[in-house]
């Protein structure tokens, strides 16, 4: 948009702008930083938490200063996302921009600095599963995409693909019951929590396939034995770390 | 049929929102909140159901905000990102629902000072269009437009100079002086451009007090006069006449205000028609 030195609001001649204070969100030198970034994506039940747990553990005992970064985690917005869930308040669309805020702060705060630190970062959920589940609750495809343009793009998305119903066997083995917004109530595809959640994930694994052309995500089996695919992931994590210049190690 | 700035969000309908949709915009200090608060009672007495909003009034995330801003710890993207949630808790439990009931709905500030407020930042302007796509477009925008010379004395004698309204996470070298003023003359600069793209109807908010309330009353009166429901309203009363003092009531509400009406037009200008919006709508949306 052009705006001229003539061009007048009423009385009022119009300002020019300061220059900019500070880079904008599009200028990606993200992609150079020193540091390296693993992230982990998959269904609940897909075991993709202990696999990022099994990694960590060989990063540090290769002597890399490995750091983790939890979905959902930031202090400044905890309450605020505590709150709506418990009182049931969040619509998709505010589901969907409380949790773009706290991956915002801990971009901000933790993911971006650590990697101009040469530092890497372990991510258990990245954006990938805000896009999988806003999705799901019906938020359009491309602004929640947009939403998260300023994410640092991850070394390496690794994808748990599991079968829903291999998926589902290990959670209820597991566990009693499933949260409200955990098993999709808010949407109302069922009044039953177990087939509510049943319905929802069908639909997060829906989004989780388109998603794996369109970002490249790194597939891995996960119904194969943990240590086959934890191999996988070490095999593939190494290429980038030999690679890298200037990674910290451990204090 | 009500349009938004280009996305819709999940069960937002857009038909029936017979309501009328008021923004008052601009900088900190322009006054925006005292003519609000003298907007509201004249409405109301001439009728209306009137919902007046305003930024971090949500019950989900204006606490929280709140509580982020005392820290000074609140950085620029997850700023714009959490007024958002705040806004568009807003939008869909308030603002929506106030205008499908016909209420007139007076909003202190809308998405333009959170578009402001980041592009000072640096932010990709794009971005935060396109975060804000989902922002009904309002009926009218009315801009209240002071000059940084008038601004400060305002400052100075009433509340002092805070942090964030000084833009000190902007510019943290300078002292809250220099860096209210650097910050708030980008900000004005910005709401500049903006008023061009949204089609703002901007008033000069240096004049008193008195003389800013009239003209945005004649502002509102007009887009009462110009309300779609006018038809809807005879319509719905033609098979069951309503009783004699509630119409008397009614028609009041639409009596033309011919005499502020002419006053305001030195105001306002439409802007060039060659300036086209990136987002694809139509800047020069008349009503």
């Amino acid at each position: 948009m052009s705006t001229g030195n003539q061009v007048r609001i009423g009385p009022f001649e119009i300002l020019q702008p300061i220059e900019r204070v500070a880079p904008s969100l599009r200028e990606r030198e993200n992609e150079n930083l020193p540091g390296r970034l693993f992230i982990v994506e998959g269904i609940d039940g897909s075991g993709k938490s202990t696999q990022l747990t099994l990694l960590h553990k060989w990063l540090e005992s290769k002597g890399y200063g490995a750091v983790f970064s939890e979905w959902n985690s930031s202090p400044l917005v905890k309450d605020t996302t505590k709150l709506g869930k418990k009182k049931k308040m969040l619509t998709p669309a505010t589901f969907s921009l409380i949790h773009a805020t706290d991956f915002a702060d801990r971009t901000e705060k933790s993911i971006l600095p650590l990697l101009k630190a040469g530092a890497v970062v372990l991510c258990d959920r990245y954006i990938y599963t805000a896009f999988a589940r806003d999705v799901a609750r019906g938020i359009d495809r491309q602004w929640v995409r947009d939403l998260y343009d300023f994410a640092v793009t991850p070394t390496v998305a690794f994808y748990f693909r599991v079968p829903l119903e291999t998926a589902i066997g290990r959670l209820v083995a597991a566990r009693d019951g499933f949260k409200f917004y955990e098993a999709g109530l808010d949407l109302g595809l069922s009044d039953d929590p177990a087939e509510s959640f049943r319905l929802f994930q069908g639909r997060i694994l829906a989004e989780y396939e388109r998603m794996i052309p369109e970002f490249g995500l790194t597939v891995i089996d996960a119904t194969l034995p943990v240590e086959v695919q934890q191999a996988q992931v070490r095999q593939i994590a190494k290429t980038h770390l030999e690679r890298a210049k200037e990674l910290r190690v451990r204090p | 049929m009500r349009k938004t700035y280009g996305k819709t969000l999940p069960g937002m309908k857009l038909t029936d929102l017979a309501g009328k949709l008021i923004v008052v915009e601009g900088t900190d200090g322009a006054g925006r909140t005292t003519q609000i608060n003298r907007l509201k009672p004249w409405l109301e007495e001439l009728g209306h159901a009137v919902l007046d909003t305003g930024m971090t009034r949500s019950p989900l995330a204006g606490e929280g905000i709140r509580r982020a801003k005392e820290g000074n710890n609140l950085g620029r993207v997850t700023q714009s990102l959490f007024y958002a949630t705040d806004f568009v808790d807003r939008l869909e439990n308030e603002i929506v629902p106030a205008l499908r009931a016909g209420f007139v709905v007076l909003t202190d500030r809308y998405i333009y000072s959170m578009m402001a407020r980041a592009i000072v930042r640096g932010m990709d302007a794009e971005w935060i269009r396109k975060l804000f796509s989902v922002a009904l477009v309002p009926d009218a925008v009315f801009y209240l437009r002071i000059r940084i010379d008038d601004l400060i004395p305002r400052v100075i004698f009433s509340r002092g100079f805070d942090y964030w309204e000084s833009g000190m996470d902007v510019f943290p070298g300078k002292d809250m002086y220099e860096s209210f003023r650097s910050y708030q003359s980008a900000l004005l600069a910005e709401f500049d451009r903006l008023s061009v793209e949204f089609n703002f109807e901007t008033v000069d908010a240096s004049a008193d007090a008195d003389i800013v309330f009239a003209q945005l009353k004649a502002k509102v009166q007009r887009i009462l006069e110009a309300d779609s429901r006018k038809d809807f309203i005879t319509t719905l009363r033609a098979p069951t006449p309503a009783p004699a003092a509630h119409r008397v009531e009614e028609r009041a509400v639409f009596i033309p205000c011919a005499g502020t009406a002419t006053e305001t037009e030195a105001v306002f200008h439409p802007v060039a028609a060659h300036l086209t919006s990136p987002m694809g709508w139509d800047p020069n949306r008349q009503k």
